[in-house]
C-alpha cells in the first residue's frame, strides 16, 4: 500500500478519498432528510397517488358502457377483454404497453434465422449491459459534460426505446377481420365499378394485404409492391390471373405465394378487382 | 438516548431535545429493549447533501407506487378467484367473472382494482425514470455499484410482476401476452423448452398456469422485491445520496488544490463505520 | 440429498493434510440419512410399513450419532477453543477485528485432530444443509414435477367423416378435453383430401390434412387468408359431439397469416414469410367407426406438395420458435416429454 507513490494515486484510493471528502462535507455541510429532502419525497408521493387515483376514476368511469357492458372500450381501454378463448379465430393479440418495445423487436427480425436474437438475444445483451453498467464506467466523473458516450447512449437508448414502444402501440395487421370494413372506403376512392365488387371483398380477406398496401390498408412490413393503382400498368385479366396461379412462373424469383387455391372463378374476380384498380383519387 | 453535540446547540436542536424528553414513555420503553426508534432517528435525521433536487424524488415516489401495489394487492386477493375453469351457470371462466365481479358490483372494487391496474403502470415508470435520474447523475458510480444492480433486479423483478399479474384477469389480451411471454421463454436455447413448460405446468397454457402465475404474483416475486428494496433503502442510507453533477457545492467536490489524500491514513477503507446498528448510533443528532 | 460429511473411511488419514476438517469421522451420519431417505420413500410407497422401518432406522443411527458426537463431551473436561483461523489483516478490505482482541496471541492449535468448534461448525452446516434438502426436494419436485409427467393423451372426436366434403376447407374449432372445459378449445384448418393407397398394405385409406392454428413464431392465433363461411355464402355447420360442441366454418384460404408479429403461411402451412421458423404444427388422426378424431399435434419443418400427395417433414413436437432443421435445431437438444 505503502509502494504507490504519492504523485500517481491508483483509482481505487482517488475513489476513496472523494467518498471519504464527500461523507465529511455531507456531515459538515448537509441538512437533515426529515423535514428538508422528505418534504419533496412527500410532495412527490402525493402527486403519484393522485394520479393513480385519478387513472383509476378515469378508466371506469369512461369504460362504463351501454348496458354496463364491461368489455366496453373508454379513454384508457375497457375494464377487462371478453374471456380467454384458446380456440379464437378473430383475435389480434397485443401486450401491455411497457412490452411494446420487446413486441415491435420482435416484429423487426422477420427472418427465421433471427429469431432468437428478438427474442432472447437483444434483451439478455440490453440486461447484461444495464447491470454491467457500473463496470463498464469506472472513471469518477460525473459532470454531463465530460461524459459524452455516456451521454450518447442514454439519448439512443431513450430514443430507441420510444421509437419501438411507439411503433409497437402502432403496429396494425391486415387481417382479413379488420381490412373487410375498409373495402366500401375503396369503392369510393378507387372508384369501383360494381362488378370489381366480389373481387374486392376477396382481395380484402385472401391475406393480400398482409403484405401488399392498397389505398392506405394494409402492412408494408415485408415490402411488396403497392397495389393502389396496379390497374394503370393494364396487365390484363388473363396476365393476372396467370400471376395469381404461380406468381414465380410469370415473374422468376417472385418470392409471392401462390393463390391458386382460391379457383379459376375466383381468381377472375380478384383479376377484374386488380385491373379495376387506377388509382385513389 | 444521550446526545451528544460538539458546539453549542442552536434553538431548533434545543426544541427538539426538550420534545425528546417529552416524548412517550412507551417510546423510551421500545429504544431500550430494542434499538429501534434509535434506528428510525438515525433514518430520519441523518444528513443528506443540501443540494439534492426534485429529480430525487423518483425513488420514493416509485416506493409510494410499491406500497400502493402491495396494498390493493391484498385486498384484491380477497375477492379473486385464480380459477380457469368455465362456471357452468354463465359459461364464461370463473377468473374473468370475479374479475368482472370486482368492477362492477363490489362496493369500491373499481377503484381499488383500478390502482392496482394503473399502479403497475405508474410503478414501471416512475423506476425507469429514476434509473434515468441515477444515470444522469452517475450515482451508479463508486461505492453504489452494487446498488445499481440491485435497482435493475428490481426493476427485473417489477417487470415480472407485471407479466405475471396480465394473466389474472383471463381475457383474451391476458391470454394470448401470456401465450406469446412463455413461448418467448421457450426459444431460449438449451433450457428453454423446460423452462416454458415449467411456466405453463404442462404442455398447454390452462388451469395449472394461472393458479402458478398467481402465487408468483402475489408471493414469490412481492417477497423478492421487498427484500430487494430492503437492501437498497439501505445501501442508500449507508451510502448516502449524491448531489446532482451540476451542482457548484457538490457533496465531495474535488478540493480547489491538489491535496496528498492518498497519504492521508483511514482513507483507504471506503467506509469509516461498521455497518449495523452501530451506525445506526452515530449520528443521531441531525445537523451537527 | 446433502450429506453432513464426508463419508469416507480415509478420512483419518487425510485428516493430516487437509487444512480444514471435519468431525471424527463416523458413519452414523449416513445411516440417519438413509433412514430419513427410507421414510419419504416410505410415505410414497408404503407408510405403515417402510416408514416405520426408516423411523425405527434414524432413531437407531440418530442415538449412535449424538452418542458419538457427544462422547468427546461426556469422556473429556470441557474446554472451549477459539477459533482457529488467523484473522485476515485489515486493508484488505475487510473489517479489522476489534482492537481489544487484535493484540491477544492466539493459543497454539496442534495441526492434527478436529477442535470442538471446527466440529460444531461442520455439524452446524451439515444438519443446515440436510434440513434445507429436507425442504427443498420435495418442494421443488413439487413445483416442477408435475408440470412434466402425467401428460394425458387426448382424443378429439370431430363427428362423422361426410361432414366433411371433399376438397373443402373448414376452420374447425373443438374442444380437446371436456373436463377441462373452454381452457381446451383449440381451433384448426381441415381439409378432407379423399383417399390415397397406403404404401404399404396397398389398400385405399382417407386422407386429412389437419394444421394447427397456433403461429410457429410464437403460438399466437393464426387466422386464414381467405373469405369464410359469411362472405362465401355457405352455412356454419355446429355438431355435437363426445367432445362437445365442434364449430366447422367453410373457408376458402389462400394461405394463413398470424396477427402478432406477421408471420405468413402458404395453405399446406409452409412458411413464406414473416418470422415462423417453421410449418405449421399439424394434428395426426384417425377414423374411428366413420368419425375424424383427433389425436396429439406434430412439428414440421415444412412440406412438399399438396393435398393425399404431400410429403411432410415431420418431427416430434416442438414448442413455438424452435428450429427443427438447419444449425438451430442444435440450440433445443431435449424437449420436454410430450404425450
Amino acid at each position: 500500500m505503502a509502494a504507490i507513490p504519492k504523485e500517481k494515486p491508483s483509482r481505487i484510493d482517488e475513489a476513496r478519498a472523494q467518498f471519504a471528502r464527500y461523507k465529511a462535507d455531507v456531515k459538515a455541510r448537509g441538512k437533515p432528510f426529515y423535514p428538508y429532502a422528505m418534504f419533496h419525497d412527500t410532495i412527490m408521493s402525493l402527486v403519484v397517488v393522485c394520479v393513480i387515483i385519478g387513472l383509476a376514476a378515469m378508466w371506469k368511469w369512461s369504460a362504463w358502457g351501454p348496458g354496463h357492458d364491461p368489455t366496453h372500450k373508454g379513454l384508457l381501454g375497457p375494464e377487462v377483454d371478453p374471456p380467454a378463448d384458446p380456440g379464437t379465430t378473430s383475435f389480434v393479440p397485443r401486450p401491455d404497453w411497457y412490452f411494446y418495445f420487446l413486441f415491435y423487436l420482435l416484429r423487426i427480425f422477420k427472418w427465421p434465422e433471427s429469431v432468437f436474437l428478438g427474442t432472447i438475444g437483444v434483451p439478455t445483451i440490453a440486461l447484461i449491459l444495464l447491470i454491467g453498467l457500473p463496470f463498464l464506467d469506472r472513471r469518477r466523473e460525473r459532470r454531463l459534460s465530460a461524459r459524452p458516450v455516456a451521454m450518447v447512449a442514454a439519448v439512443l437508448t431513450v430514443l430507441s426505446m420510444a421509437v419501438l414502444t411507439w411503433k409497437g402501440a402502432t403496429a396494425n395487421e391486415a387481417l382479413a377481420s379488420e381490412v373487410i370494413a375498409d373495402v366500401p372506403h375503396w369503392v369510393q376512392v378507387e372508384n369501383l365499378p360494381s362488378n370489381a365488387l366480389p373481387g374486392a371483398k376477396l382481395f380484402a380477406t385472401a391475406g393480400c394485404t398482409a403484405c401488399h398496401t392498397y389505398a392506405g390498408a394494409g402492412g408494408s412490413n415485408l415490402g411488396a409492391p403497392d397495389l393502389t393503382d396496379i390497374g394503370t400498368r393494364n396487365l390484363g385479366i388473363d396476365f393476372q390471373i396467370r400471376h395469381l396461379q404461380c406468381p414465380s412462373c410469370v415473374n422468376p424469383g417472385s418470392p409471392m405465394p401462390h393463390f391458386a387455391s382460391l379457383g379459376n372463378e375466383r381468381l377472375h374476380q380478384l383479376a377484374v378487382f386488380l385491373e379495376a384498380s387506377k388509382g385513389a383519387h | 438516548m444521550a446526545t451528544t453535540y460538539r458546539r453549542t446547540p442552536t434553538k431548533a436542536e434545543l426544541r427538539r431535545q426538550r420534545m425528546e424528553e417529552l416524548v412517550n414513555y412507551p417510546l423510551d420503553w421500545l429504544e431500550e429493549r430494542s434499538g429501534l426508534v434509535g434506528g428510525v432517528r438515525y433514518f430520519l435525521f441523518r444528513n443528506v447533501p443540501s443540494d439534492v433536487n426534485w429529480m430525487q424524488t423518483l425513488g420514493s415516489a416509485a416506493l409510494t407506487a410499491f406500497l400502493v401495489q402491495a396494498i390493493t394487492g391484498v385486498i384484491l386477493a380477497m375477492y379473486y378467484t385464480p380459477s380457469a375453469s368455465t362456471d357452468p351457470a354463465t359459461g364464461k371462466p370463473v377468473a374473468w367473472e370475479s374479475i368482472v365481479n370486482i368492477t362492477d358490483h363490489v362496493t369500491m372494487g373499481w377503484l381499488v382494482r383500478g390502482m392496482h391496474k394503473w399502479g403497475a403502470s405508474v410503478f414501471i415508470i416512475l423506476m425507469f425514470l429514476h434509473m434515468g435520474r441515477v444515470f444522469l447523475f452517475g450515482a451508479y458510480k463508486y461505492p453504489r455499484e452494487l446498488n445499481w444492480i440491485v435497482g435493475v433486479l428490481i426493476l427485473v423483478m417489477g417487470m415480472m410482476e407485471g407479466f405475471t399479474g396480465y394473466l389474472l384477469p383471463w381475457d383474451q389480451t391476458a391470454y394470448w401476452a401470456s401465450v406469446v411471454g412463455i413461448n418467448l421463454n421457450g426459444t431460449a436455447p438449451f433450457l428453454g423448452p423446460w423452462l416454458a413448460q415449467f411456466l405453463r405446468g404442462g404442455q398447454e397454457i390452462g388451469g395449472e398456469t394461472l393458479t402458478r402465475f398467481y402465487s408468483l404474483h402475489m408471493l414469490v416475486i412481492p417477497a423478492a422485491i421487498i427484500g430487494l428494496i430492503t437492501l437498497h433503502l439501505y445501501l442508500v442510507i449507508r451510502l448516502g445520496v449524491t448531489s446532482p453533477p451540476w451542482s457548484k457545492e457538490a457533496a465531495g467536490m474535488e478540493p480547489e488544490e491538489e491535496e496528498p489524500v492518498t497519504a492521508r491514513p483511514g482513507l483507504t477503507r471506503p467506509v469509516p463505520r461498521t455497518a449495523g446498528g452501530t451506525a445506526m448510533q452515530a449520528e443521531p443528532g441531525g445537523r451537527d | 440429498m446433502v450429506e453432513p460429511e464426508h463419508p469416507s473411511t480415509d478420512t483419518e488419514h487425510e485428516s493430516l493434510h487437509e487444512e480444514a476438517h471435519l468431525p471424527p469421522p463416523t458413519l452414523w451420519p449416513i445411516g440417519f440419512a438413509i433412514g430419513i431417505v427410507v421414510v419419504l420413500v416410505g410415505l410414497v410407497i408404503n407408510p405403515e410399513l417402510i416408514s416405520s422401518i426408516g423411523g425405527a432406522i434414524t432413531v437407531v443411527f440418530g442415538f449412535l450419532w449424538a452418542r458419538d458426537a457427544t462422547a468427546e463431551l461426556r469422556g473429556e473436561p470441557i474446554v472451549v477453543e477459539p477459533e482457529r483461523r488467523q484473522m485476515r489483516e485489515a486493508g484488505h478490505g475487510m473489517t479489522a477485528p476489534p482492537a481489544d482482541q487484535q493484540g491477544v496471541a492466539l493459543p497454539h492449535v496442534p495441526e492434527t485432530g478436529v477442535t470442538r468448534s471446527r466440529f460444531l461448525e461442520g455439524a452446524t452446516l451439515g444438519l443446515g444443509g440436510v434440513i434445507g434438502g429436507l425442504i427443498t426436494v420435495p418442494v421443488a419436485g413439487f413445483a416442477v414435477l408435475p408440470g412434466f409427467l402425467g401428460q394425458k393423451q387426448h382424443k378429439v372426436d370431430l363427428g362423422p367423416v361426410s361432414k366433411f366434403p371433399l376438397s373443402q376447407w373448414f376452420v374447425t374449432t373443438f374442444i380437446v378435453d371436456p373436463i377441462e372445459g373452454e381452457v381446451s378449445r383449440r381451433t384448426a384448418f381441415i381439409r378432407n383430401n379423399g383417399t390415397v393407397s397406403d404404401p404399404k398394405t396397398k389398400k385405399q385409406v382417407p386422407s386429412f390434412t389437419i394444421i394447427s392454428n397456433h403461429c410457429a413464431h410464437l403460438g399466437c392465433p393464426v387466422q386464414a387468408n381467405g373469405p369464410t363461411g359469411a362472405i362465401l355464402g355457405q352455412p356454419t355447420v355446429i355438431e355435437h359431439t363426445k367432445n362437445g360442441r365442434v364449430k366447422l366454418d367453410p373457408v376458402v384460404p389462400a394461405g394463413y397469416g398470424c396477427p402478432c408479429h406477421g408471420g405468413q403461411y402458404d395453405i399446406e402451412g409452409n412458411r413464406t414469410a414473416g418470422p415462423p421458423v417453421r410449418a405449421l404444427d399439424r394434428y395426426a388422426f384417425e377414423i374411428d367407426n366413420g368419425n375424424l378424431i383427433l389425436l396429439s399435434t406434430y412439428s414440421v419443418s415444412h412440406v412438399v406438395g399438396t393435398g393425399a400427395q404431400a410429403k411432410i417433414y415431420k418431427y416430434k413436437e416442438a414448442g413455438p420458435g424452435e428450429h427443427l432443421d438447419g444449425p438451430e435445431q442444435w440450440f433445443y437438444p431435449l424437449q420436454p416429454p410430450h404425450h
